[in-house]
């Protein structure tokens, strides 16, 4: 554990400084990301100024927890573990060579060797907000926190779990690329506009939800066992896609592909 | 203690079969066909620690995959397999932390930065404390000259600087076995040569076993001892190189350009394979009948030699002189 610790810790400070090499690149990146995230709380607030005070139970004020929370929750998410995204590609072509080659555990050594430079912003962003809607409200930071956390671990695990099927089926990157639209959608948006079914979706297969809208009712009103049985599922559905990427792995069959680590 | 032991090793894969047109794509959708392809048929190999093995092969012999099983990356279907006493797939990250591997193609540098920041991220993961890393680095920087270019970031190094780099970071943890595959791959002669020495002198001072596919005649001739040659999976020859050497490397391909049209003199060993206009010409010589020094000195005497290279003949030459006198036996 500990080692595995160190060798993320030594990933994160290498993707940094290999970010930081196209300084340009990353300040655009970032920034570009943080001012198109702006311009859909500017759509949100219109239409409550349009529509009054609750759109499908929640406030102007939730909306923005909620974005708050989904926009650094996605940030984190790729700025500590962006490979998730590149699994299918890793699979198809070969790439996952140089990790087994390497005495670690592949699904660590893989998920933290890249870093999204607009992740940076993304994750800004949502601290920004926060502290322009709740900067005095320490229980909203405190909630905001928990479901960054187990957000970022949700998003990391269905976007694996999705491409993780690349193992089987050959190339999942479309599913992938679906399924993480899927769960941004799930997670800007009031969950009562969805219907039972795709809400029923958003809390077990794709289960986002109880990182962005749980947590908001606990900031609402708190409830020990809403937020253990959150934090049990979301921990258990992590474990669960580790345990499906290494079963998929067997089935790994390597490629000749030339690859560069960047 | 033997460093690799393989028996009957046997690899297949399911691959999947379409023919051509797009009506034949749409009934491969519904119905899909399967056909299993043995990359790797029954291979039985002892490796010695220590002796150094040049495992040869036409592309698509089965060379990558029988690596690839034996350094853990996957998973044989059939026979059994030992690499320093350990069984790669079951212990992967056990045999991970004694083995080295250099695969051509494939980069364990970063590229945007410099080489000596992934050699600190490969002690993180090989375990190797700072003071100990510090200490491998600097001797590594001497022995592969990486000084001038140590932190330099990787894209902007040479392919010669790179492969340097490469071979030395799979070095760092000091592994008892290392995994070659096409290391000199694209070098120009003079780098090529110092690779090989510096891989001769770690096997010479450490005891490193190596493991080494090349297409490069010269990689086999100067490193190993031993040569394992298969084709369609299977072992065709198992051979020392001093007999590889007598039988199929024997022969040098001279190419020389002359400042005026020459005529080559007739010598016995010595054919002449193309000539374009009198002023180009390429020489093969089978050294066991001639010796390349003798008709250097005869091309000489012609006068006016404006240019001349010595080369091996391409290894699928040779293959093909093994396959041909294998079959005949």
């Amino acid at each position: 554990m500990k080692k595995h610790l160190k060798i993320a810790a030594c990933l994160f400070r290498l993707n940094l400084a290999s970010a930081l090499e196209y300084r340009s690149s990353f300040l655009t990146q970032a920034f570009g990301m943080a001012l198109s995230n702006s311009s859909f709380i500017f759509f949100w607030w219109i239409a409550f100024q349009q529509l009054g005070g609750y759109i499908a139970g929640y406030s102007f004020q939730d909306v923005l927890f909620i974005w708050a929370t989904t926009s650094s929750a996605f940030g984190l998410a790729n700025v500590l573990f962006a490979n998730a995204a590149n699994v299918t590609k890793l699979i198809v072509s070969g790439e996952l060579d140089a990790y087994l080659l390497q005495p670690c555990n592949v699904l660590v050594n893989v998920l933290c060797a890249r870093t999204s430079l607009s992740a940076y912003g993304d994750l800004a962003y949502g601290f920004i907000l926060m502290g322009l809607a709740y900067h005095d409200t320490a229980a909203a930071w405190l909630w905001f926190f928990v479901g960054v956390l187990l957000g970022s671990l949700l998003f990391s695990a269905v976007t694996l779990t999705a491409h993780t099927l690349s193992f089987y089926w050959g190339d999942a990157s479309m599913i992938g690329q679906l399924t993480t639209e899927f769960v941004i959608n799930f997670s800007i948006y009031p969950d009562k506009i969805y219907g039972p079914a795709v809400r029923a979706l958003m809390y077990s297969l794709l289960p986002i939800g109880l990182a962005i809208h749980v947590p908001l009712r606990l900031f609402r009103a708190f409830s020990p066992l809403t937020a253990l049985a959150a934090l049990g599922a979301s921990l258990l559905y992590c474990v669960l896609a580790g345990v499906f990427f290494s079963r998929g792995l067997r089935r790994y069959e390597s490629g000749n592909i030339m690859a560069t680590r960047l | 203690m033997k460093a690799i032991e393989t028996k009957d090793l046997g690899k297949t894969y399911r691959a999947r079969v379409k023919a051509e047109g797009l009506a034949a794509s749409f009934r491969a959708l519904v119905r899909p066909q399967w056909i299993s392809v043995d990359a790797v048929r029954g291979i039985s190999l002892n490796v010695e620690q220590g002796e150094m093995l040049a495992f040869i092969g036409p592309n698509g012999a089965g060379k990558s995959t029988f690596i690839k099983m034996l350094c853990g990356i996957l998973y044989p279907t059939a026979g059994e397999l030992s690499v320093l006493g350990l069984s790669p797939a079951r212990e992967r990250r056990k045999l991970a932390m004694r083995i080295g591997t250099v695969f051509g193609q494939k980069s364990q540098l970063w590229l945007h930065l410099p080489a000596v920041d992934s050699f600190t991220l490969l002690a993180a993961i090989y375990e190797i404390d700072n003071a100990e890393c510090r200490r491998r680095v600097a001797e590594l920087t001497e022995l592969f000259g990486l000084g001038e270019f140590l932190h330099t970031p990787v894209r902007k190094l040479s392919l010669g600087q790179r492969i340097r780099c490469e071979v030395a970071a799979s070095l760092l943890h000091e592994p008892e076995l290392l995994f070659l595959d096409e290391p000199t791959i694209g070098l120009d002669v003079v780098v090529k040569q110092a690779i090989r020495e510096l891989i001769a002198r770690r096997n010479r001072e450490h005891g490193t076993t190596v493991f080494l596919t090349s297409h490069d005649p010269a990689d086999i001739e100067q490193l190993c001892r031993r040569a394992v040659v298969i084709d369609h999976g299977g072992i065709v020859l198992d051979a020392s190189v001093e007999r590889l050497k007598s039988d199929y490397l024997g022969k040098k391909l001279i190419d020389v350009r002359f400042g005026t049209p020459q005529r080559i003199p007739a010598l016995p060993g010595v054919t002449v394979s193309s000539e374009s206009g009198g002023q180009k010409a390429t020489l093969t010589v089978d050294t066991a009948v001639r010796p390349i020094g003798d008709v250097m000195e005869r091309l000489s005497m012609t006068g006016n030699v404006l240019d001349i290279t010595i080369n091996n003949p391409p290894m699928e030459d040779i293959i093909a002189a093994i396959f041909q006198k294998e079959a005949v036996r």
